[in-house]
């Protein structure tokens, strides 16, 4: 995909090194990103407030996704729903981003604290990801701190894995090596010759672990767990539009869906591209 | 990430697809109703009890608020809510009140061709009253035999709305009750028990051996579905009658009709009356409330929120508006009805009670307190959702934050006590007020005076109204309970709850259906409460 749209720029962009593409790509895309979540942070309460003269209106100048059965207009609460989906994606991604960091690193110290790692990761993984979300939420008291600690809590995993791949591999390295010989501390070590490396891996997992946590929010909120239901999250959106789709209102569920869609794919396509800059092995695609 | 990528793509084609046909079916459709069915009715209904978790027994509530099908009671109510015998033949209550007699008919045979005797309906209350169902039965003693036609109930209260217990438990068998009877019940109603598909639908013929009028449709099938499922299954032709929300009210399905049926079903908000004062129920669950303890504040909300708006905006004009719980019925009070949406008045309410807003954001405090409160409400319940979040933004132009909050039963539960609850209520039991207001009906393991309402006079005035047989006698003691031109439960008195409407009961059936007079529709609503009398016109 990222291919064709740099292929659909080659033209529009003739004195411009692919680089420098990459990098208006993102910015593009980020900008994009940005403005959602500055946006649903300004929404005005009226904005959202039911108006019943006007419910249930397909799409229309006004109304661009249309309104609800409570005449709410549909592009304020997916605005709303995606600023909320993007900010529980952001602190669900950099805390576990922290948490893999922590835990990488912790278990390159020896040989036990490898295994509580790796013992800490099985445990995790065992259990089904949507189950365990819906558990932690629960078990924090529910609401939306419940998603956003249980979202948070739950997508280390991987990245942890990662890290701990990366730091037993940098370990062998013949420079580790004289780097001890040389009689510098493990400390020392970690800092200046494993966390270089491991850098464009945080910034990658966290920019990847984005859609999942999103894609895990909005199903929590779809199967009505975490937020009321007057709230706007794009779960309860969409599954408040499945209620009407016999009804006929396609709206409802067509454009809040794409929306969620276009978001999730926007990170994807950031991910790859920020991959191909920081990845060293991967710079000249 | 791919891989959740191509879910989320094959979810949207999905959606697409139920979309596209959707509206193919509704072209087919017309051809699925030209069928001629005679004698059976499939439908869908029942929003409110849905599939009864505990099988089809009136011990543990079935048929309670409802007429149970599958079995008899002693009395039914007619189409004016007044009772007439179905078992019974005669009754009695003692001068005191504490013994009532009641005389069956001696040819009621159950679907097993066992007759139905004193015995049974003596053990059925027995039974009922130990069980501790949904069935208040506190203030029944025990129940015994005179002779095989005869039963004496020794009641421990002499509550004179004792008579519509009588007209609520389904009698069941003696010799055929465990614990298991739910699950294929035996009784001796219009219908017989065939087979219960659990999650999906329980099959009833008519019982041949009824004693009373036969019914049209000899076979009932009622499937339990959501609310749209049986909307798009009607519209398809699959089923002939659906209870649908009143979003749909203006949907139009060719070869069908829209029926609205008026309820006694009221919505209203309890607002704790005890300050919080760091006191827990048994539970743990804190009680009182700093906002809503205060008169003003209930008073400001119940003058000056205009009614007639939210039933128009919530409820889509499917319902009407609603000041004591109980306009509708006998024991309501007019009185007590008065003019409301007047923003002045409430404000000036607040004002004189000295709430004000000292720091500018269009809600008034007093005493560091804001007026300030979460308001919850079932979440699985639309209506009340609507509601809430409608009260909510009128509440605003007044000076007073809602904060609406959906949530579960079991949690509610946990916050009742301390938390006004979006609630409904709609009996044709009077014993409902005085579970709801009477001061010792307090009891936090149920929602009985959830408010921890406490005023003597309403006490004198409910108990006056419950011990007294003389029945209209008794309306005039209920009415004062709510206003006696001093004091009272309702807006004019202690403002305890905030009424706002009842709510109508839409179905949507096929236009051949002639449902007859439909009977006063009680909380959850009781469709089939004349079913004897429907048929199917043009056939």
């Amino acid at each position: 995909m990222t291919t064709a749209v740099v292929n659909a720029n080659r033209e529009l962009f003739k004195g411009i090194n692919l680089r420098q593409k990459t990098i208006m790509l993102i910015s593009c895309l980020s900008l994009l990103l940005i403005a959602i979540v500055v946006s649903s942070a300004f929404i005005d309460e009226n904005a959202l407030s039911t108006d019943f003269e006007s419910k249930n209106l397909a799409p229309s100048l006004e109304h661009p996704f249309g309104t609800d059965w409570m005449g709410r207009d549909m592009f304020v609460r997916t605005l709303g729903g995606l600023g909320l989906s993007i900010i529980i994606g952001a602190l669900a991604s950099s805390i576990s981003t922290i948490i893999s960091v922590f835990l990488g690193l912790l278990s390159s110290i020896g040989k036990i604290e490898d295994s509580i790692v790796s013992w800490l990761v099985d445990l995790f993984l065992s259990i089904p990801h949507l189950l365990l979300i819906i558990l932690i939420s629960i078990g924090f008291g529910g609401g939306a701190t419940g998603v956003i600690i249980g979202v948070a809590l739950s997508h280390w995993t991987s990245l942890t894995r990662v890290v701990r791949a990366e730091v037993k591999q940098i370990k062998t390295q013949e420079y580790i090596h004289i780097s001890q010989k040389f009689g510098k501390s493990k400390w020392w070590i970690a800092k200046n010759h494993i966390f270089p490396h491991l850098l464009p891996q945080f910034v990658l997992g966290t920019i990847v672990m984005f859609p999942h946590a999103i894609l895990h929010e909005a199903s929590v909120t779809f199967l009505g767990f975490g937020l009321s239901p007057h709230e706007p999250a794009i779960g309860i959106i969409l599954s408040e539009s499945m209620k009407y789709l016999s009804a006929g209102y396609w709206w409802l569920a067509f454009f809040p869906g794409l929306s969620l869609l276009i978001v999730i794919l926007v990170f994807d396509l950031i991910g790859e591209n920020l991959g191909k800059m920081l990845d060293p092995k991967k710079a000249h695609e | 990430m791919k891989k959740s990528l191509s879910m989320l793509l094959i979810g949207m084609l999905l959606v697409v697809a139920v979309m596209v046909s959707g509206c193919a079916d509704s072209k087919t459709e017309a051809s699925g109703t030209e069928e001629i069915r005679t004698d059976e009715l499939i439908a869908a209904v029942g929003t409110h009890g849905g599939e009864p978790e505990s099988g089809f027994n009136p011990i543990t509530g079935w048929g309670y608020n409802h007429e149970p099908l599958i079995q008899s009671t002693l009395f039914n109510r007619n189409n004016n809510a007044a009772f007439v015998g179905d078992l019974a033949t005669e009754h009695s209550a003692s001068e005191d009140g504490y013994t009532w007699t009641v005389t069956i008919r001696n040819d009621v045979k159950f679907h097993d061709g066992e007759s139905l005797t004193a015995e049974d309906v003596a053990f059925t209350f027995n039974t009922a009253a130990n069980a501790g169902g949904s069935v208040d039965l506190s203030m029944l003693e025990k129940a015994t035999t005179i002779d095989d036609d005869t039963i004496k109930f020794e009641l421990n209260d002499n509550q004179a709305t004792f008579i519509n217990k009588l007209a609520v438990i389904g009698i069941v068998p003696e010799h055929a009750y465990n614990e298991d009877y739910g699950q294929s019940p035996i009784g001796s109603g219009p219908y017989e028990f065939v087979q219960w598909d659990k999650g999906q639908q329980v099959i009833l013929e008519a019982n041949p051996d009824y004693y009373g009028d036969e019914p049209y449709f000899k076979k009932l099938t009622i499937v339990f579905m959501e609310a749209d499922t049986a909307f798009a299954a009607a519209k398809s032709g699959q089923i002939d009658l659906a209870e649908i929300p009143s979003s749909y009210a203006s949907q139009k399905v060719d070869g069908m009709k829209v029926v609205s049926l008026d309820s006694i079903d009221a919505r209203g908000i309890s607002f704790p009356i005890q300050p919080e004062t760091g006191e827990k129920s048994e539970d743990g669950y804190p009680i009182g409330n700093d906002v809503t303890s205060d008169i003003a504040i209930r008073k400001a909300l119940n003058i000056g929120i205009d009614r007639q708006k939210l039933v128009d905006a919530a409820l889509n004009g499917q319902g009407e508006e609603e000041f004591t719980g109980v306009d509708k019925l006998p024991w309501g009070n007019k009185d007590a009805i008065f003019e409301d949406g007047n923003i002045d008045e409430a404000k000036k309410i607040l004002n004189d009670a000295g709430w004000k807003d000292t720091d500018g954001d269009g809600i008034v405090e007093k005493n560091e307190v804001k007026a300030e409160f979460t308001l919850l409400y079932a979440a699985s319940a639309q209506e009340r959702q609507a509601l809430a979040v409608s009260i909510s933004e009128e509440s605003k132009k007044i000076g007073i934050n809602i904060i609406p909050e959906g949530a579960s039963w079991d949690k509610i539960d946990t916050l009742a006590l301390s938390t006004p609850v979006v609630f409904g209520y709609g009996s044709l039991d009077p014993t409902d007020l005085y579970l709801k207001y009477y001061s010792k009906s307090y009891d936090p393991s149920s929602y009985n005076n959830i408010i921890k309402y406490s005023n003597p006079t309403v006490d004198s005035h409910l108990r006056a109204a419950i011990t007294n047989p003389d029945q209209n006698a008794a309306n005039k003691d209920w009415q004062l309970a709510a206003w006696d031109g001093d004091t009272g439960f309702s807006s004019k008195g202690d403002a305890t709850w905030m009424w706002m409407a009842t709510v109508d009961y839409l179905y949507i059936m096929d236009e051949k259906i002639d449902i007859g007079t439909p009977k006063i529709q009680p909380h959850g609503a009781d469709i089939f409460g004349n079913i004897l009398e429907w048929e199917l016109k043009g056939n």
